[in-house]
């Protein structure tokens, strides 16, 4: 435990800031669209622009784990999960901040159901965090962030359109099937974490 | 991991020219197979041409108009566009990834050829692009029920939209050389042009963005629908061109031809943004009121089976259709309406353009019956439905308050001589019922059925044709007079009644 405090500082450190700051800067220049484009706005677009907030969200997320001193610190006695734990945990408050922030940009009169999209966008950035997680295990890249951020985008643009019926993730906020789809939201988040959990361990042994 | 980072040593001009252009191109051709071959765009061709596939295979209901399936091309290559911005930067990316852009300065090709490199090797993608749309409209062109003309600006849209967003990859590369820039500006294009939220509300603004769709669901003749579809296939064009021959001058190659290149692309887009937004003409309106007020001096009229059937130009093929199910219902009237002259007119509400629907009102004139410009799927149980009414009520327009027992006549008139009457029964009534009182489509305005006249309906449908033909056709009189009751046709027509009398609030 000693030895993971003793990590803090350095992991601050190696966190990507500019990708985090850049990202989060999008996020919230869209989130502000609606106070900027006057009287136009709508509820239905409010949410698919929140959507798309947490989408820049993930895609900064991403690259949370890029760590180009990865094959230097892989020696460390601090377990690779808790490493990655701890980046996680340096970058939660400010992106809760900023999602707060976010969602409170959004004219209230037009805003879809907080607590369902605060849903949406943290199993988004979960997703994120297990992709980087697996970009890690399985590659030995050091910065794995494009791919897994690539990846990200490619499932938040296709997953809208070729998601059965059954399975529909993004519906609008009147629909008979939201609380449904935030079930499986909330099936996602907790895969999502779980695939974590058994992407974030070390691979033991050696590779081919 | 070990290499020496030194200054770029200077780069050999002469030797440089000379060979330039092939290196330029042999690496093109590589960058090209890397850039088809890229997951993204790999799994973006699949999903579009999957895409092209389910969607052709029924769009428009069999019945394309031309000049609104050249735009439905649009919107797929949006998806590859994203793909290629993506592929495209981490393409021109990849050297900074792999820390080797201090060996590539050591080569024969500079930094600017290197960029121009990258351009050109988006070409193949444009091109395949461009084959799935010409894929695409020519299935629906040879669609045996297609009618009208396409154009092809509006065709180019698609590819160039490729290829604008694979050279602002490119330009975002160079300028911002970091991973994380082109998936986070892909989510901003996603949310303007895809999502459509927020955005473009005027008229000249909103043909900036890439793919602009209409509202309008139906289809307009193709002189009526007043896109500048060319002026913003040429401002694609020039923008594409425009942001490939700035990457190129960003990345040092501060040479004439690109400077003349940057200027003249970028005049072309202005020209075409401009001419863009220049908004209907006082002609097209004119022409619009035209074929709205008086379509009777716009059409072209064809003879067919003792009716006269006249349509906008481009729909004349269609009167065939429009015959078949006209000749249908008038088979199965009594005598008196057997001979009946009708006049099917096409009429529209052009006067919105391809941007609004609207209703159209129903016609006064005696025996003429309205179709739209719409065929295929509930538009034929519509038009029968209309003809039906007209038959027996006398016109449109006294069909349109119609509340009794003829109700029973018309729909059964409209509906029997379908494959499967009762599913044509739920597909022309709006809320999809088949009981219970409820609203029915027709071209013009709707006609209302009361929970009895549903029920009556049902069970005559349920019924052999041929049977309640002969009834319908002895009884033809009463069966149409406006006094009838819905129990007496019932009764006439050898079914169980109505629960409740008549009453249409």
């Amino acid at each position: 435990m000693r030895v993971t405090w003793a990590s803090l500082l350095p992991v601050l450190r190696t966190l990507p800031w500019p990708t985090l700051t850049a990202a989060g800067g999008v996020g919230l220049l869209l989130a502000a669209v609606p106070r900027l484009a006057d009287g136009t706005a709508a509820a239905g677009p409010a949410l698919d622009l929140l959507r798309c907030v947490a989408l820049t969200g993930g895609l900064g997320l991403a690259f949370l784990l890029d760590d180009p001193a990865r094959h230097t610190t892989a020696a460390v006695p601090v377990r690779r999960l808790a490493r990655q734990a701890l980046r996680a945990a340096l970058v939660a408050p400010p992106v809760a901040l900023w999602w707060a922030a976010a969602v409170l940009l959004v004219p209230a009169e037009i805003r879809p159901p907080v607590g369902d999209v605060t849903l949406e966008a943290a199993a988004v950035g979960l997703l994120a965090l297990a992709g980087a997680a697996a970009g890690v295990r399985l590659t030995d890249r050091p910065r794995p962030g494009p791919g897994v951020a690539a990846g990200l985008l490619a499932a938040a643009v296709l997953a809208p359109l070729l998601l059965p019926e059954r399975w529909a993730l993004f519906v609008p906020a009147d629909d008979d099937r939201w609380a449904a789809a935030h079930d499986r939201w909330a099936l996602l988040l907790a895969a999502a974490v779980a695939a974590w959990g058994l992407y974030g361990r070390e691979r033991l042994g050696r590779r081919r | 991991m070990s290499a020496v980072l030194s200054p770029a040593p200077p780069a050999a001009d002469r030797a440089a020219a000379a060979g330039g252009a092939r290196a330029v191109l042999a690496l093109a051709r590589f960058e090209a197979r890397k850039l088809l071959s890229s997951a993204p765009v790999v799994l973006a061709f699949v999903v579009y041409i999957g895409w092209i596939g389910w969607r052709t295979r029924q769009s428009f209901a069999g019945y394309p108009a031309l000049q609104d399936a050249d735009r439905s091309t649009q919107a797929g290559p949006l998806l590859v566009g994203m793909a290629v911005l993506l592929s495209a930067n981490l393409a021109v990316l990849r050297s900074r990834r792999h820390g080797t852009e201090d060996q590539f300065a050591v080569l024969v090709v500079p930094r600017g050829r290197r960029t121009a490199a990258h351009v050109l090797a988006l070409l193949p993608v444009v091109l395949l692009t461009a084959g799935c749309v010409t894929g695409q409209f020519t299935w629906e062109a040879l669609k045996p029920g297609a009618i009208g003309h396409g154009s092809p600006a509006e065709l180019l849209a698609g590819p160039l939209t490729v290829l604008l967003f694979g050279a602002v990859g490119v330009l975002l590369a160079r300028l911002l050389p970091v991973p994380s820039a082109a998936p986070l500006l892909s989510v901003c294009f996603l949310f303007v042009f895809v999502l459509g939220a927020f955005s473009f509300q005027g008229e000249g603004t909103r043909w900036l963005a890439p793919v602009v769709s209409e509202a309008s669901t139906t289809p307009l003749p193709s002189d009526l629908i007043g896109r500048p579809a060319a002026w913003h296939a040429l401002y694609l064009a020039g923008a594409a061109l425009c942001v490939a021959f700035l990457a190129v001058l960003v990345s040092g190659a501060r040479g004439l031809t690109v400077k003349a290149g940057v200027a003249l692309t970028l005049a072309l887009a202005v020209t075409g943004a401009v001419a863009q937004a220049g908004g209907d003409s006082p002609a097209l309106t004119a022409a619009r009121e035209r074929a709205t007020v008086t379509p009777e001096k716009e059409q072209t009229c064809v003879e067919r089976a003792g009716s006269r059937y006249c349509a906008f130009p481009e729909w004349v093929p269609r009167t065939a259709q429009w015959a078949t199910v006209v000749d249908r219902v008038r088979s199965l009237t009594g005598p008196a309406a057997h001979d009946r002259q009708l006049l099917v007119r096409q009429r529209i509400d052009a006067r919105y353009g391809p941007a609004a629907d609207s209703a159209i009102p129903p016609a006064t004139r005696r025996d003429q019956v309205t179709v739209g410009t719409a065929w295929g799927g509930n538009r034929v149980p519509e038009f029968s439905t209309a003809v039906a009414a007209v038959l027996v009520a006398g016109s449109e327009a006294a069909s349109d308050t119609m509340c009794d027992g003829r109700m029973v006549t018309v729909m059964w008139l409209s509906l029997s001589w379908q494959d499967d009457p009762v599913d044509a029964l739920r597909r022309v009534r709006l809320d999809d019922s088949v009981s219970g009182a409820a609203i029915v489509l027709s071209p013009t305005d709707p006609l209302t059925m009361t929970e009895g006249q549903t029920d009556v309906v049902r069970r005559l449908l349920q019924r052999p044709l041929a049977g309640v033909a002969a009834k319908v056709r002895a009884h033809w009189a009463e069966l149409t007079s406006p006094k009838v009751t819905t129990a007496r046709v019932a009764e006439l027509l050898g079914v169980a009644g109505p629960g409740k009398a008549d009453s249409c609030a």
